[in-house]
């Protein structure tokens, strides 16, 4: 029996060293927390003496059935808005079908902090609605519906997507052959598109729920006034406002994240065994259907869609930005940039937050591009033994919720024993962006990794590179378009990130989502709006400039 | 047929009559498979029409849905709907058809013992080879009695031992069941194996034809002979009643009346001889054993370009070897000379 005899190649050590530091580090600080309240004083004195009490706490009891409500209730809509303009989308002739797909791409580019600052400016009394309808819909939207609302209009695209992209497939090449053996239309889509698509359905609204109970901004800002409090908002509580409760921070942490783990392991198994997407032959171009007599409705409900998800917030968001003073509200004589001149002119610490976050998001988007890499090669090429634990160490941070990163971060770093630490400096914040974004090179990495035949590595090394050499020259330039635009994704996301640096930013340093978050709280929206626009503005367009030059299109799904 | 403003089929007109098979021959990209999916419905033609057992399915301002069509379609990729077994595969368009569930069982056993496959009804399509999964979907098929079977390059996915063998099994079922059917492929053994009539086609029209002994015997152009691997098309030119090859007099006579022609030359058109008397003379490059003989490649001398000729031989010849060759009259196929691209 021959067996492969290699020593452990030098990627893979840095992967796992990397990975060690990245994910393994804070979570496990969350579980010894958790499980020993005196750990903060070098004690490991009482174990289980918080868990035990805080478990049968019937606030934790509430806040969970809390968050596990929202998570349904987002489920629900999100399904109920993108499942009809899915099926639309896939099956019929909608015109304008791809400006449909940019518009509905467009609440990705836009954080739900910030869209739901301009849902605020909107249904807020004295807000938008009111100036030019006359009534507000603030008691709908500082309370639980409003929070599903503002949600739901960020998340259903990740379902509109995925569910149009999947009928696509199957109906073109699944139905039409179940066509050619006599179903009509409607039964082919019945008996074999629907039950096709179902997996993908499921695996994409398990996603949005895990998005849901995860999320900081919209129920932190929505959800105060109406006293709906969700783990989430409750962990940042506990480690935000004296007095400080790090073991009962721990222990919600440790709850969201067993929820957020559930959702996620029950996707990725629908996903790799119930699936039915992996296609081969060729595509085929199939006839889509006229929309007849429904063309009118159908544009429509895609119309008063796009407007609520994309126009309306993205207008607030502008008049907001655009305007002298708040309470000048919308009139032309109060229409100006001077909250431009504000951030450009640095009076406020703007450009300087703007800095930090765009050398923030670099700097994660090259470390969780280079760990990525490394771990998928470890993971899907190396034989190395234990790579098992690298395996699950590259897929726990799908599960770690931002808030979850940030504590356990805090937990790791603030312990009173440690010579050095990066804790209190700009590194804890790029150490939350690399553990919560790593997810994303690793996925795009895995993938193009599985499509390269081994022969490729093993002809290099034939011919007389090292392991090293056969990374650098052979597999990385050939995974090197997917790894991009995985970066690229990274870059977008780590620049905005709230939660984690809301809590982890070390004092006086300000990212710039703490930068907009404290506007909104001091009352100077127009600045944290101005600041907002020019944010999407700038995570949206310098990605799309690195594709276009790349000569790739803007796929950054 | 046409998309945008390259038109990928032009002037088709073909019919076929019932209980034949109709084989489209072609290479990949001539539209062979797009004809298929307008007879299936899966397309439809901006222009002309096309009819199945007289009664109009697509034509100026009419289109008949695949579903009442009356087919049955073997794919390329197989085209097995996961989510169902071998047997719901098989049973689904006798449902469509609204066959009641006693006779189905009854049927898709049939059809599965058919192909085979009776012990594997059970079974989800993706814990089958491939050779199996193709013989679910020809079950598919076939088991709803279909006015027409299309088959898509059915056997494109397989090696080539499978391949032979499912050749056998499909002709036997086809002439067994007495199918109408239209086959595309771009294989010309299957086709001249399986077919009553093959058209061949190139670049979106049909350029001939004909039933399979007639195609190998009389192929309407150089071209489609080169396609049908029948031979290596020699350009000769005139010289007085006879032709000449480059330099050699070949003492061949007929063709057609003109300058310049072209003339293929296939392997029992040509007769080893002594390297030295023989009209033809060249160097041995290749040796196959085949079919218990050797297929020997043959470089002609006096060819520029380079220009090789197969013969079968019983006895292995050594490569290098030089060679005469003599041509036999009576076996030769004459066409018009092609204006041939300079060869860099």
């Amino acid at each position: 029996m021959a067996r492969a005899h290699e020593a452990v190649s030098p990627s893979v050590v840095i992967a796992a060293a990397g990975l060690v530091v990245v994910v393994a580090v804070p979570l496990l600080f969350i579980l010894l927390q958790a499980v020993f309240p005196h750990l903060g004083r070098g004690s490991l004195a009482a174990p289980f003496y918080a868990l035990a009490g805080a478990l049968g706490d019937p606030k934790l009891i509430g806040m969970t059935g809390n968050t596990l409500l929202l998570g349904v209730l987002v489920v629900a809509l999100s399904a109920l808005i993108a499942v009809p303009l899915a099926v639309a989308r896939a099956l019929f002739r909608v015109p304008g079908a791809v400006i449909w797909d940019v518009l509905f791409l467009i609440p990705f580019m836009i954080p739900p902090y910030i869209a739901v600052l301009g849902w605020i400016m909107t249904l807020q009394p004295r807000g938008y609605l009111e100036q030019v309808a006359g009534f507000n819909l603030a008691p709908f939207l500082f309370s639980i519906s409003g929070i599903v609302f503002v949600m739901t209009l960020n998340t259903f695209p990740v379902v509109y997507f995925a569910v149009s992209r999947t009928v696509e497939t199957v109906g073109s090449r699944y139905a039409d052959v179940g066509r050619v053996f006599g179903a009509s239309p409607a039964r082919a889509f019945w008996r074999i598109t629907l039950p096709l698509s179902t997996p993908g359905l499921a695996a994409s609204l398990l996603l949005v729920f895990a998005m849901a109970i995860e999320e900081y901004g919209t129920p932190a800002a929505l959800g105060g006034r109406a006293g709906f409090d969700v783990l989430v908002t409750a962990i940042d509580l506990r480690v935000s406002d004296w007095p400080i409760d790090l073991p009962g921070a721990a222990i919600l942490s440790l709850v969201l994240v067993i929820l957020s783990f559930a959702a996620f392991l029950m996707q990725r198994w629908i996903l790799t065994r119930r699936s039915y997407e992996a296609t081969t032959g060729k595509p085929q171009d199939s006839a889509k259907r006229e929309l007849g007599v429904w063309k009118i409705p159908v544009l429509a409900l895609f119309a008063a869609v796009a407007v609520a998800a994309t126009g309306l917030p993205l207008l607030a968001i502008l008049a907001t930005a655009m305007s002298r003073t708040i309470s000048g509200g919308l009139a032309w004589s109060n229409l100006g940039l001077s909250n431009f001149e504000a951030i450009l002119g640095d009076s406020t610490g703007a450009l300087k937050a703007l800095g930090t976050s765009l050398s923030l998001g670099v700097a994660a988007a090259l470390v969780t591009g280079i760990l990525g890499a490394l771990s998928a090669y470890a993971v899907v090429k190396s034989k190395v033994r234990g790579r098992g634990v690298l395996d699950v160490l590259t897929i726990l941070p799908n599960a770690l919720p931002g808030i979850v990163v940030a504590v356990g971060l805090i937990l790791a770093w603030n312990q009173p024993w440690l010579p050095v630490t990066p804790y209190n400096t700009s590194l804890i914040l790029l150490l939350a962006y690399c553990c919560i974004l790593l997810p994303q090179p690793v996925r795009y990495a895995t993938a193009a990794f599985h499509q390269i035949g081994d022969n490729l590595e093993a002809a290099a090394r034939v011919f007389g590179a090292t392991p090293l050499v056969a990374f650098r020259r052979i597999l990385l330039p050939l995974i090197a378009p997917s790894l991009l635009a995985a970066m690229l994704l990274v870059f977008a996301v780590a620049t905005r990130e709230l939660v984690a640096s809301v809590v982890v930013a070390p004092v006086g340093v300000s990212t710039i989502s703490t930068y907009i978050w404290r506007q909104f709280e001091q009352g100077s929206v127009g600045l944290g709006m101005a600041m907002a626009f020019l944010t999407i503005l700038i995570t949206t367009a310098l990605p799309l400039i690195v594709l276009s030059l790349m000569g790739r299109r803007g796929n950054l799904l | 047929m046409a998309y945008g403003k390259t038109a990928v089929l032009r002037g088709i007109d073909l019919s076929m009559p019932r209980g034949q098979t109709l084989a489209l021959l072609g290479p990949s990209g001539c539209g062979k498979t797009t004809l298929l999916r307008l007879v299936a419905g899966l397309l439809s033609p901006t222009s002309g029409d096309i009819a199945i057992d007289g009664q109009m399915v697509a034509g100026p301002g009419l289109f008949v849905p695949p579903e009442r069509r009356g087919l049955g379609m073997v794919f390329q990729d197989y085209a097995l709907w996961p989510h169902l077994s071998v047997a719901g595969n098989v049973s689904f368009p006798l449902e469509m058809a609204g066959v009641g569930a006693a006779d189905r069982e009854t049927r898709v056993k049939a059809a599965l013992d058919r192909v085979g496959l009776g012990a594997m009804a059970l079974r989800s399509p993706s814990a089958l080879s491939g050779g199996q999964q193709q013989r679910v979907a020809i079950a598919r098929a076939i088991v709803a009695e279909p006015r027409i079977v299309l088959f898509d390059e059915p056997l494109s996915n397989l090696d080539r031992e499978l391949r032979e063998i499912m050749v056998a099994e499909l002709g036997a079922l086809i002439r067994g069941l007495g199918l109408t059917a239209i086959y595309v492929t771009h294989d010309q053994s299957e086709a001249l194996t399986l077919a009553d009539q093959v058209a061949v086609m190139e670049a979106g029209r049909v350029v001939q034809l004909a039933a399979p002994e007639a195609l190998v015997e009389h192929p309407a152009s150089a071209k489609v002979a080169e396609f049908l691997r029948l031979g290596a098309v020699l350009s000769l030119t005139r010289n007085g009643v006879g032709w000449s090859y480059g330099d050699r007099a070949l003492g061949v006579t007929g063709g057609p009346e003109t300058g310049t022609a072209d003339l293929l030359i296939t392997p029992r058109a040509l007769r080893i001889a002594e390297a030295g008397s023989a009209a033809l003379s060249g160097e041995v490059m290749a040796v196959n054993y085949r079919d218990m003989a050797y297929a020997v490649t043959v470089r002609l001398d006096a060819a520029a370009p380079a220009q090789t000729v197969q013969i079968s031989s019983d006895t292995r010849m050594r490569l290098g070897e030089r060679i005469g060759l003599e041509i036999v009259s009576e076996r030769l196929r004459w066409f018009p000379a092609r204006t041939q691209a300079p060869v860099q």
